[in-house]
C-alpha cells in the first residue's frame, strides 16, 4: 500500500472514530452539565429544586417553555433507591413527572390525568430494594434528572402550580 | 512515514469527524409535513445514538411521544427562513391533544432576549371560529386585535409546536395531524408575501 493511500485510510478511520465518538459522548456530556447546573452544582441531590417562571432570560436548559412551571430533581441512586411523589395542581391542569437517564433516555413518565390523585413511585437500580406497595421504576443509570412540568401559561396559573409543586418529594427511602 | 505525519493525519481525521458530528447534531429532525420537522423517538429508549445526540443539543429533557409531541419549523410556507424583520400568520385548527403551545426560539435554542411577555401562545389564548380555525401573528411588534407572539430580538428564529397528551393516532402517524401553516405577511423594507 502506498504511503498516500495508507495516510488516507488512517484519516478516514480517525474521522469515523471522531464522528461516532462525539455522537455517543455528546448526550452524556450535555446531561452531565445539565445535572451540575440543576443540582447547584452537586449541592442539591435527591431533592427537588423549583425554577422561577420561565422568561426570556431562562438559560438553565435549552428550549424552556414559558407556559410551564418547572421543578427538577437530580437523582443519585448509588447509595440506594429514592421515593418520588408529586401532588396534582389545584386546578387539575396538566402536571407530569418524568425520569431521564444519564444518556437522555426518558425511561418513565407519569401525569396527573392518568393519576389524578398524584404521582408516587420508587426509583431504583436493578437489585435495589423497593418498598412493598409502591410502584417501582428501574433506572438504567445511577444518575439522572426528574423534571416536574405543570401547565402554567399565566402568572395566576404559575402561582397555583408553584403552591402545588411545593409538596413534591424526591428523597432517599 | 514520520511519526509526526501519522499523528497529524490522525488528529485531522478526529477533528473532521468530530466537526461533522457537531454539524449533524445541530440539524433538524425528519420532515413531519407542512414544513414542520419532528421525531417519533425523541426521549424514547428506542432512540439511536444520532437521535439522542440531536435531542441533547436541541431538546434536552424532551418527553417521549406518549406524553408530548414536538414539532419545529424554521421556514414559512414558501420555504423561506423565518426572520425577525418579517410578520407571519400562524393558522390552524384543532390539534390532537389535551393542550398545545407554539413558542419562538432564537438560533441558540433559547427564548429570544426580549421582555415583551409574549414568547408563546397556547390553546387557551387563540379564538377558534365556528369551523374551529384559529390565527395568531408572529412579529416583532404587536398587531392590534391579533393573538401575538413576539419575535423581537429572535433573529432567524424557529417555531416549536408542543402537543401534550397526544391521541394514539397522532402518536402513530404524524401525517394525520393538521399542523398549522406559517405564512409570511410582509417584511420591513417592503418585502411582501
Amino acid at each position: 500500500m502506498s504511503r498516500a493511500v495508507w495516510l488516507g485510510v488512517c484519516f478516514c478511520a480517525a474521522a469515523a472514530v471522531g464522528h461516532v465518538g462525539t455522537v455517543i459522548a455528546a448526550p452524556h456530556v450535555i446531561m452531565h452539565v445539565a445535572m451540575a447546573r440543576l443540582s447547584q452544582p452537586d449541592r442539591l441531590i435527591n431533592a427537588f429544586s423549583f425554577s422561577p417562571r420561565v422568561d426570556a432570560h431562562a438559560r438553565w436548559v435549552v428550549r424552556p417553555s414559558p407556559d410551564l412551571a418547572y421543578a427538577s430533581c437530580v437523582y443519585d441512586l448509588s447509595h440506594g433507591a429514592i421515593l418520588v411523589s408529586a401532588a396534582p395542581s389545584a386546578d387539575h391542569g396538566y402536571a407530569s413527572i418524568s425520569v431521564f437517564a444519564a444518556n437522555t433516555d426518558n425511561i418513565a413518565v407519569f401525569d396527573t390525568f392518568a393519576q389524578p390523585q398524584g404521582v408516587r413511585f420508587a426509583l431504583a437500580l436493578a437489585g435495589q430494594a423497593v418498598p412493598t406497595g409502591v410502584p417501582g421504576v428501574r433506572a438504567t443509570t445511577a444518575r439522572g434528572i426528574i423534571p416536574d412540568r405543570r401547565l402554567a401559561p399565566t402568572a395566576a396559573a404559575f402561582a397555583a402550580a408553584d403552591r402545588a409543586r411545593s409538596a413534591d418529594r424526591c428523597a432517599p427511602i | 512515514m514520520a511519526r509526526w505525519q501519522f499523528a497529524l493525519v490522525i488528529a485531522a481525521g478526529l477533528a473532521v469527524g468530530a466537526g461533522s458530528a457537531v454539524v449533524y447534531m445541530h440539524q433538524g429532525m425528519a420532515p413531519a409535513g407542512g414544513g414542520w420537522m419532528g421525531s417519533k423517538v425523541t426521549g424514547s429508549v428506542d432512540a439511536d445514538a444520532w437521535t439522542r445526540a440531536r435531542v441533547a443539543v436541541s431538546g434536552l429533557l424532551a418527553l417521549n411521544r406518549g406524553q408530548a409531541l414536538y414539532f419545529v419549523r424554521k421556514t414559512d410556507e414558501a420555504g423561506r427562513p423565518l426572520r425577525e424583520n418579517c410578520r407571519y400568520r400562524v393558522a390552524g385548527g384543532a390539534l390532537p391533544g389535551r393542550w398545545w403551545s407554539v413558542t419562538v426560539y432564537a438560533p441558540d435554542n433559547f427564548l429570544p432576549r426580549n421582555d415583551d411577555g409574549a414568547l408563546s401562545f397556547d390553546a387557551t389564548r387563540v379564538h377558534p371560529d365556528a369551523a374551529g380555525q384559529w390565527q395568531a401573528v408572529a412579529a416583532s411588534h404587536p398587531v392590534p386585535g391579533a393573538v401575538w407572539v413576539s419575535t423581537r430580538r429572535a433573529g432567524q428564529f424557529d417555531l416549536t409546536l408542543r402537543i401534550y397528551n397526544p391521541t394514539p393516532a397522532a402518536q402513530a402517524d404524524f401525517t394525520t395531524i393538521a399542523l398549522p401553516s406559517v405564512t409570511r405577511i410582509a417584511c420591513d423594507g417592503g418585502q411582501g408575501a
